[in-house]
């Protein structure tokens, strides 16, 4: 029926616009959020130049307060979700043997919806202002009173239509993981990159609606003169708090996950050894995302909450370290006894191991309730969430990159380039933060833009600052290393790193729109892998070759989130006429989407077998 | 394409399957409405020591809300083990929230 | 594997999953609602905070509410959730015309809710009661008036799927969209049973 159905088929720049293919996403995805972390790493430069010496007034003291919330809040919104959502869009829908994901028009709905809320968010600082209360947003601070300009409208607005994106491609990955999976591939046979995206898509699903609450309260606060976090009106600025971290904690997880994926198969694939403990490291995974949800008041022990409150929270906290504990020495007994190949991907990946274990423990530190009266607000905090977050999901992410780029451009990145790279970016880290966690012990707050001369700070903080041009460098070099990777000709098969164990290194690299040419069959854990000892080249299909059916592409999602961000920007500006004409376009979208029904088209078996010799 | 074990249930079933007659909704509703009707007298009535008003209240309304998504919703019919999942998960989360707003706002 | 298989021949029973394209949006929509709890739940533990926040002179809970008027909303929403049952079962008995009609009487009664859910904030306001007066009424009408956004958005998008179905028929695409919309309807009565009870009754007690 669908046969006779001719779709128009986009080229250039209108492809981009409209794809639905979960790899073409994927790459979307990425070039934003690098574009982002580009934007979040010069943020940070211009934080550590001013702290380089003692009283420095590089930035006046509101830039600083813009520059720093802008720094947090980019990296973690606009830069490391959207990285690991170009991550799990090229690569999950391919380890689980799917030709697609389940939503595909959502898929893109997703991507647009952050971008343009992210743009929302930076355009900030050519209209009045960043916003300036911290990544946190933490009221009175936050309120009309005390931030007068348009910068944390920019937040509320920016980070709610990007977060619309976001918990749309959760509950599209969990759906893609629960029901697309290819015969034979049962939950305990799926590679652990794919379970640690299951676990955070739920964790998206049942987190970000928090975040949508407390936005949208914030936002009637400020532009509707609501009274939740006024004291004046009887609000209550604790309960800003409670909010922001019963979504912020599980975030963390969110991030960090992911990481754990990444780690679980760069390390297995390059110790030639089947990863130690699956069953326990999926174990780990779920507990520590169902932990996820009952500590977010570590974050609020000098808020006052009572010595029950923080018992409590305190021991809860110190649990998650338990699951975390067994992820690391499955690392290392995965890596035990195993041929090890030191590439970059695997060196990304043996540095995160030590790394992470040096911002667990002093995650550790902080989660006892009475020493945290010490650490909070200093820069002992700072050393430690960039030691999770740096040192644990970035360098997960670059470990990530390495090995999947060969899968996702179908170009190796180049290996000196990357181990130079590697190593810049890793010194650069470690000096950067290592004495940050002395600082913090001596007493130097977070958050502000100036120190006295004479207190011991100098040195450090001068070292914290070449370090972070360490990082810079690096990050720029990673950027040489893909233009530099771009300009090769080579072609690579489809198991370029000869060792591959899951899936995706079935398929050609780059994959073909289709993914499989035939849904494979799945006879183990490392499907792929378990084919080679059992002596045979690939996986067995699971069904002949026959005409594919494919989704019609879309502008529709571009327009819904360009109507959002017209409606957004309306509503800030008391624009009603503005804001409405935003929610017309978003809500004629939708009904257009639902009158029409998308057919989708047929890849006919001789278009197919085209597409293999090429 | 198959891996959705949560749904082959479903499938399934089709063969052995009856059309279902409206009487058990019904009583569904006659159910709801009684405890709904209750919740209202109790209150109206008044008098009553107040914590255990709003215990009684949360009761009757738990009860309720757990035929309605049971018959209604269909929840519990096979192949709906990830809703279960998917909406005890989110009530766990909310029970923190709750506990949160109860105890941990004003001190 | 196609949407399409079904779309000539006699419809399968329980048509909204009967393609994987049905049971993935069944499944999604199931998902959703477990984000919607937590968001209500979010509602529910704002307001649950700044319930007694009222300032002097205005006035409380207790002398707000009026439980007649909230018995009468409730009534017709549990009453709409019941026809919505009935129209999905109207559907998996492939009766088109029965199924529309019950959609019709579960839009009416959705109508007929909001109306004296508008009557009923008019109402307030004239005592005194607006969305900046104080803690406890932005976070009273925050939650009540994102169920009833919810209300609008069920009543906006069932009248839509009631066009669509007697334009195109009841087939495997339009099928699981029918199916999805009641789960949201009975979904949206079930928070409002939390809401006449912790927000009315015991706003009346306490």
């Amino acid at each position: 029926m669908a046969h006779g159905h001719t779709v128009k088929r986009y080229t250039g720049i209108m492809d981009w616009i409209t794809t639905v293919d979960h790899k073409k996403i994927g790459i979307l995805y990425l070039i934003a959020g690098g574009f982002f972390f580009l934007i979040g790493g010069l943020e940070a430069i211009l934080i550590r130049i001013q702290l380089w010496q003692p009283m420095n007034d590089f930035l006046s003291a509101d830039m600083y307060n813009q520059v720093l919330t802008m720094h947090g809040t980019t990296m973690i919104f606009l830069a490391a979700m959207p990285i690991l959502f170009a991550l799990m869009n090229a690569i999950v829908p391919l380890q689980i043997g799917a030709r697609d994901v389940a939503f595909p028009f959502l898929n893109s709905l997703g991507f647009w919806t952050f971008l343009f809320g992210g743009l929302l968010l930076n355009i900030s600082w050519f209209a009045g202002g960043a916003p300036n209360a911290g990544w946190t947003s933490y009221v009175p601070l936050a309120s009309p009173v005390y931030s007068d300009t348009h910068g944390v409208d920019f937040y509320v607005i920016g980070l709610q239509i990007s977060g619309i994106g976001t918990l749309i491609g959760g509950i599209n990955f969990l759906v893609t993981i629960i029901n697309m999976r290819a015969p034979g591939m049962s939950f305990m046979r799926m590679p652990m990159f794919t379970w640690s995206i299951f676990v955070t898509s739920a964790l998206i699903l049942f987190a970000f609606p928090a975040l949508t609450v407390g936005l949208a309260a914030l936002m009637f606060d400020r532009l509707f003169s609501a009274n939740f976090f006024n004291p004046e009106m009887g609000g209550n600025a604790v309960l800003w708090e409670h909010i922001f971290w019963i979504f912020g904690h599980p975030e963390v997880y969110i991030l960090i996950l992911p990481a754990f994926g990444i780690i679980s198969e760069v390390i297995a694939t390059f110790s030639r050894k089947r990863l130690f403990g699956y069953s326990s490291m999926v174990f780990a995974t779920v507990l520590i995302g169902f932990l996820g949800f009952m500590v977010w008041a570590h974050h609020m022990f000098t808020t006052g909450l009572g010595p029950v409150a923080n018992a409590l929270f305190s021991i809860a906290t110190m649990l998650i370290a338990v699951p975390t504990g067994i992820k690391i020495f499955n690392w290392i007994f995965t890596m035990w006894g195993g041929s090890i190949t030191f590439n970059s991907a695997n060196l990304y990946a043996i540095g995160f191991v030590p790394t992470f274990v040096m911002g667990g423990v002093t995650g550790v530190m902080l989660a006892a309730a009475p020493a945290d009266y010490q650490y909070h607000d200093t820069y002992f905090v700072v050393a430690h969430f960039h030691y999770v977050i740096v040192g644990g999901l970035v360098l997960g992410i670059f470990a990530g990159l390495h090995y999947w780029w060969p899968k996702m451009f179908g170009k190796m990145l180049n290996e000196t380039l990357g181990k130079i790279t590697f190593w810049t970016f890793y010194i650069g880290f470690h000096l950067t933060f290592f004495v940050q966690h002395f600082l913090g012990l001596m007493g130097m707050p977070r958050r502000i833009y100036q120190y006295l001369d004479g207190l011991g700070f100098n040195q450090m903080n001068l070292i914290s600052t070449i370090g972070a041009l360490l990082m810079g460098i690096g990050s720029i070099l990673f950027v040489v290393n893909i233009i530099v990777t771009s300009r090769s000709k080579e072609k690579l098969g489809a198991d370029p790193w000869g060792d591959g164990r899951t899936l995706e290194w079935t398929i050609p690299s780059p994959p073909p729109e289709y993914n499989f040419l035939q849904t494979p069959l799945v006879r183990g854990f490392d499907a792929l892998w378990k084919e080679k000892m059992d002596g045979n080249k690939t996986v067995t299909p699971a069904e002949p070759v026959g005409p594919i059916h494919m989704p019609s592409p879309s502008i529709l999602p571009f327009f819904m989130s360009v109507g959002l961000f017209i409606g957004g920007f309306g509503f800030m500006y008391h624009q009603y006429i503005i804001g409405g004409v935003g929610l017309l376009i978003t809500f004629t979208c939708m009904i257009l989407r639902s009158l029409y029904d998308d057919h989708g088209y047929h890849i006919e078996v001789e278009e197919l077998e085209k597409g293999v010799k090429a | 394409m198959a891996g959705n074990h949560s749904n082959t249930a479903a499938e399934g079933k089709g063969k052995r399957h009856r059309v279902e007659g409206p009487q058990k909704h019904i009583v569904a509703y006659i159910f709801s409405i009684l405890l709904t009707v209750l919740a209202f007298a109790t209150v109206a009535a008044g008098e009553i020591n107040s914590t255990f008003t709003y215990i009684l209240l949360v009761v009757m309304a738990a009860l309720q809300v757990f035929v309605q998504m049971s018959f209604w919703m269909h929840m519990k019919d096979r192949g709906h083990l990830l809703p279960i999942i998917g909406i005890f998960f989110g009530v766990f989360v909310v029970f923190t929230c709750v506990v949160m707003a109860e105890f941990w706002v004003w001190w | 594997m196609s949407a399409h298989s079904h779309v000539d021949g006699q419809l399968p029973h329980e048509p909204e999953k009967a393609t994987l394209e049905g049971r993935n949006k069944v499944l999604a929509f199931w998902l959703f609602l477990g984000g919607e709890t937590v968001l209500f739940g979010t509602l529910f533990s704002v307001y649950l905070a700044l319930r007694g926040q009222v300032l002097e002179g205005n006035p409380s809970a207790n002398e707000l509410f009026d439980l007649p008027l909230v018995a009468a909303a409730t009534f017709i929403l549990l009453t709409s959730s019941l026809t919505s049952v009935f129209a999905i079962q109207a559907m998996h008995r492939n009766n088109v015309k029965s199924m529309i009609n019950w959609l019709i009487v579960t839009v009416a009664l959705g109508l007929g809710f909001l109306v004296l859910e508008v009557y009923e904030f008019i109402h307030y306001l004239h005592m005194g009661h607006g969305f900046t007066t104080s803690a406890f009424s932005s976070s009273f009408y925050t939650l009540v008036g994102f169920h009833g956004a919810h209300v609008i958005l069920g009543v906006v998008w069932i009248s839509l799927l009631i066009g669509q179905v007697y334009k195109k028929g009841l087939n495997t695409v339009t099928a699981p969209k029918i199916y999805v919309a009641g789960l949201y309807w009975h979904f949206v009565d079930v928070v409002w049973v939390f809401i006449f009870t912790v927000v009315y009754l015991m706003g009346k007690v306490g």
